[in-house]
């Protein structure tokens, strides 16, 4: 019997095994996001300049690119996660199960909807 | 019909002289009507009795000959060799499977793994047969239909990188089946599969990729099964955390 070995580079062999990677390392990457909001917090608190000082230093090129490579990731990690949504529907408020299609479509429409209104409510507008 | 000619690169391991793998060519002629199974057979009968692969039904029932084909897990009755579309049909074992020779792998470990879900009805205590048969309505069976289509074909495990990467995992097919068995109107035995399902290499292992669905010949769709056991088996267990004496054990 000749046992079987994953081989390297395994996951590169099907594009939604490569989908699957980027949106399990989107979940790491979106704890690093949550990370980086949660400091920006810390630095709120500590007062005026060091808030500044942490909108300065988000600022630099260096910064821009990270947070756009954490923000890529984390648009992955959700919108992967809306689509896998309607392929499992354990909870049905239909008799008939939405197409996955639509459960995604709808995600997003709320998603759009409650971002919207966060931002409402914390800038006073959009 | 016209024929023409393709060539099979089949991969071959023979236990007793190879230390390894190889790929072996053979070039054969086919028409449109050839499925790739066909073409193993043609193989076997005419040109190299010694290549070994499983097949029985030749219509999709069976589930005895998956296989690799040109990198996709097909039976390999169902997949014609006109729609490979490709001069070089590759055929390999399916893989995260042993292989005992060429084409034949291990389902050992599976065939384990679904004794353990009980894929059968259970019941705490069976009618009398003078009480008649367990009746149920269309909407009854509709609940488990689509799960009580897997032939076994193990295709779902061959594309499961779960499975590939640790093989305690109890799998899509035998997940699907318990799963088939728990919506049944007429079974009893939930609790007996949940205490196998939900562990940690039961279905909490799952992380969803839903290729297993995806490569399914019957559309029974696992991934989807196994999304549901979660749901059913979290229910079970706050039932437990909440509701102790009325919760089952």
């Amino acid at each position: 019997m000749y046992p079987w070995k994953r081989p390297v580079g395994w996951w590169l062999r099907n594009p939604r095994y490569l989908l699957f990677q980027l949106r399990e390392v989107g979940g790491f990457v979106s704890g690093l996001f949550a990370l980086l909001l949660l400091y920006m917090l810390v630095q709120y608190h500590a007062g005026p300049e060091a808030y500044a000082g942490f909108f300065a230093m988000l600022a630099s090129p260096l910064m821009l690119v990270v947070v756009a490579v954490l923000f890529g990731f984390v648009l992955v990690h959700a919108f992967t996660w809306f689509f896998l949504l309607g392929k499992a529907q354990p909870v049905r408020f239909t008799k008939k199960p939405l197409r996955p299609g639509t459960v995604f479509a709808i995600n997003v429409v709320l998603w759009v909807l409650v971002s919207g209104a966060v931002l409402f409510i914390v800038f006073g507008g959009l | 019909m016209a024929e023409r000619e393709v060539v099979f690169r089949v991969k071959r391991y023979r236990p007793e002289r190879d230390a390894a793998p190889t790929y072996q060519d053979y070039r054969i002629p086919y028409t449109d009507d050839m499925v790739v199974l066909d073409g193993l057979n043609y193989i076997k009968d005419k040109m190299d009795s010694t290549l070994t692969f499983r097949w029985s039904c030749r219509m999709g029932i069976c589930g005895s000959c998956g296989a690799s084909v040109n990198g996709k897990l097909r039976l390999t009755c169902g997949t014609f060799i006109k729609d490979v579309r490709s001069k070089t049909v590759v055929v390999d074992p399916m893989p995260n499977f042993p292989i005992l020779k060429d084409l034949v792998v291990d389902f050992d470990d599976f065939l384990q793994k679904l004794l353990e879900v009980k894929p059968f009805i259970l019941r705490d205590e069976e009618r009398p047969l003078s009480e008649g048969e367990y009746l149920q309505t269309p909407e009854e069976i509709e609940a488990y239909r689509q799960q009580s289509m897997c032939i076994n074909c193990m295709l779902c495990y061959s594309a499961c990188p779960v499975f590939g990467a640790s093989e305690h995992f109890i799998g899509p097919a035998a997940s699907a089946l318990a799963y088939r068995y728990i919506r049944d109107s007429r079974d009893e035995g939930a609790d007996a599969r949940l205490d196998v399902l939900s562990t940690k290499t039961g279905i909490w292992e799952c992380t969803f990729v839903g290729e297993c669905s995806v490569v399914c010949p019957k559309d029974v769709d696992p991934a989807a099964a196994i999304q549901n056991l979660k749901v059913i088996a979290s229910i079970r267990h706050m039932r437990q955390l909440l509701l102790p004496k009325s919760a089952p054990r």
